[in-house]
């Protein structure tokens, strides 16, 4: 699966929701049920996921998706080397 | 008595007059986009959706649930369900599968307008609704079925005229607004048409807006002070507002109160705390310059926020007291008051607060106790919908038990204390602990467990899950974010544990009843106390 299969995978288990369609442009403004403390949930369950950790600030500053995206493949990149 | 129906007040009134055209809502997007809506926009769409609601069968009395996130289609829905003479009913979209169950069967909703996004939730309950006749989706432009029609097509088909009382019997039902208890499912607190009065009093003696102040309010209007000084204190006043669409956001935030040079701020001190801890720098780019006062409720404001505040803004910061129940503002500060930091503020006028031993003795200055109200005043809830058992509770003879602890000083200042009772107050939404473990009780993990609220740097509260598990079962992180998950899809996100704490057993009475003082005092490490009760 690719990191955006996996990630839709996330999100439609934490936010219940199966006809979640992720992009880089989704923000929580998007989402009915993603607000800071379903973030939380959101943010463990990439962690567990992912086999990655994001630290505090990370955790408030993904503007989106997109970005969210980005710092799991970044992350992913360097657990690999 | 009669008094003017809630939508007259608030819309037709200006349109008659000649008023319509006037500014009554300056919307801003999450893109930052504008949006300028008269009072006659509102007073019109809500007009259609009044005729939309008859056409379908609502008639007075019936429960309209609005489940749809702040919009003008959100203010006009709500209007036009008081011109139908119906029960308005607004939810928040973050409402768990089980939380919506309740609020939707206790209101016994015939219509509950929502959009797409939502629909699901809805369908997965419709079949325990029976009272339920028929969805209303904001944004299809079909009708998907003959019990889900699409508002949006409905609307563009049906003229912005309707009929409707302009003066009402003061007890006439307006709408609901659902709390939570210490036990027990959430409990819809009904408030009637008469309430405007004081709704719209206690926003002129305590915002004290001037001609052609900008006003925001930072609620969502699924939550009370969004409807009350969201929505109807402002219209009802014809003062000038703006609201923001998304949520919080502190670049957007601070950017509308630049640009758009607002005047008066009513937020909440969660948002404050947030605001903190954002870098610094984001504050001196800014000109706050047009703004003249805050206000704050939902917590107590304590005195960290409100120096930290007033720094910032450059500005008083004004503490307000009230709640579902209450309907308006009880106990405040506002101009030209001395705010003593960390206080409620005084009763405004009209209102008698004063505390109580758990006799209902009235206790001297300084002395802590219940925070009791002499029951009479106007915008005062008039039962818990469906569960008149949960409202005789509230009061002793003719005093309202607020279910707040505080004291009061020498000069007449109220100070805020705890709950009395087992509520968490966390970020300004009360969560009833029963809530949260019938949910984690239904995770096969679990076997029992118990829930409390500890201090909370941001929150105020945090929720603290204590859960014993089966004995086959370990803690994982993956069976924390089962727990999480469930809370949040079943009950709401406000009510999802910060902490979960493994127990071998939950400390409980003989008869059986959570003994959550002792799990307090365990969690901050204090002395239990008298334990010989247990089981």
């Amino acid at each position: 699966m690719s990191i955006e299969e996996r990630l839709t995978k996330v999100f439609t288990t934490v936010f219940d929701n199966m006809s979640i369609e992720i992009s880089p442009e989704l923000t929580a403004d998007d989402v009915d049920e993603w607000d800071s403390l379903s973030h939380i949930n959101l943010m463990i369950a990439i962690e567990l996921e992912f086999g990655i950790e994001f630290d505090q600030s990370e955790i408030q500053n993904f503007a989106n998706v997109g970005e969210l995206m980005a710092s799991i493949e970044d992350k992913l990149a360097k657990k690999d080397r | 008595m009669n008094v003017e129906n809630i939508a007259y007040a608030c819309l037709t009134r200006f349109v008659e007059n000649g008023e319509g055209s006037r500014e009554a809502l300056h919307w801003v997007d999450t893109d930052l986009s504008e949006q300028i809506y008269s009072f006659e926009y509102f007073d019109r769409e809500s007009s259609r959706v009044a005729a939309i609601l008859k056409q379908l069968g609502i008639v007075p009395g019936d429960t309209v649930s609005i489940f749809i996130p702040r919009s003008p289609i959100l203010i006009s829905a709500f209007f036009g369900v008081q011109k139908a003479m119906g029960i308005s009913c607004i939810l928040f979209g973050t409402l768990g599968e089980e939380g919506l169950l309740d609020r939707l069967s206790n209101s016994n909703a015939k219509i509950v307008i929502t959009r797409k996004s939502l629909l699901r939730k809805i369908t997965a309950i419709k079949d325990k609704l029976p009272a339920l006749q028929q969805i209303l989706t904001i944004d299809h432009d079909d009708h998907q079925s003959d019990s889900v029609l699409s508002l949006r097509k409905l609307m563009t088909e049906t003229d912005p005229i309707f009929d409707y009382p302009r003066w009402v019997d003061a007890e006439t039902p307006a709408f609901l607004q659902y709390t939570s208890g210490s036990t027990g499912k959430p409990k819809g607190a009904l408030h009637v048409h008469g309430a405007l009065g004081d709704m719209r009093q206690s926003f002129r003696d305590i915002m004290q807006l001037e001609a052609d102040d900008l006003y925001w309010c930072t609620a969502d209007p699924a939550w009370i002070t969004g409807i009350v000084y969201g929505i109807l204190a402002p219209f009802g006043t014809g003062a000038r507002q703006v609201q923001y669409s998304g949520t919080y956001n502190a670049d957007n935030w601070l950017k509308t109160l630049e640009t758009l040079k607002v005047n008066i701020w009513y937020t909440a001190p969660t948002a404050l705390r947030m605001l903190m801890q954002e870098d610094e720098n984001k504050f001196t780019q800014h000109d706050f310059s047009s703004l003249k006062r805050m206000y704050s409720v939902g917590e107590p404001l304590n005195p960290e926020i409100y120096h930290w505040g007033r720094k910032v803004f450059k500005v008083e910061i004004y503490d307000t007291w009230w709640q579902s129940e209450t309907g308006s503002m009880m106990i405040g500060n506002h101009p030209p008051m001395t705010v003593k930091p960390g206080s409620m503020g005084k009763p405004r006028a009209g209102v008698e607060a004063f505390i109580c031993n758990d006799d209902m003795q009235l206790q001297p200055d300084g002395k802590q106790g219940l925070l009791c109200l002499r029951k009479g005043w106007g915008s005062m809830f008039r039962t818990y919908f469906h569960n008149e058992a949960a409202y005789s509770d509230k009061f002793k003879n003719s005093i309202y038990i607020t279910g707040d602890l505080a004291y009061r000083d020498e000069e007449g200042y109220f100070w805020y204390v705890s709950r009395a009772d087992d509520v968490i107050n966390t970020a300004g939404h009360l969560v009833g602990p029963f809530e949260v473990e019938s949910a984690l009780l239904e995770i096969e993990e679990i076997v029992d467990v118990a829930v409390i609220g500890a201090d909370d740097p941001l929150l105020h509260k945090r929720i603290i899950a204590f859960v014993k598990l089966r004995n086959d079962q370990t803690w994982s992180k993956e069976l924390e974010l089962k727990c999480r998950i469930y809370v949040s899809n079943k009950v709401s996100t406000t009510a999802i544990p910060a902490e979960f704490h493994v127990i071998d057993s939950v400390p409980k009475n003989q008869s059986g009843k959570i003994l959550r003082r002792v799990l307090k005092a365990i969690y901050e490490g204090k002395d239990p106390g008298d334990t010989s009760t247990m089981e």
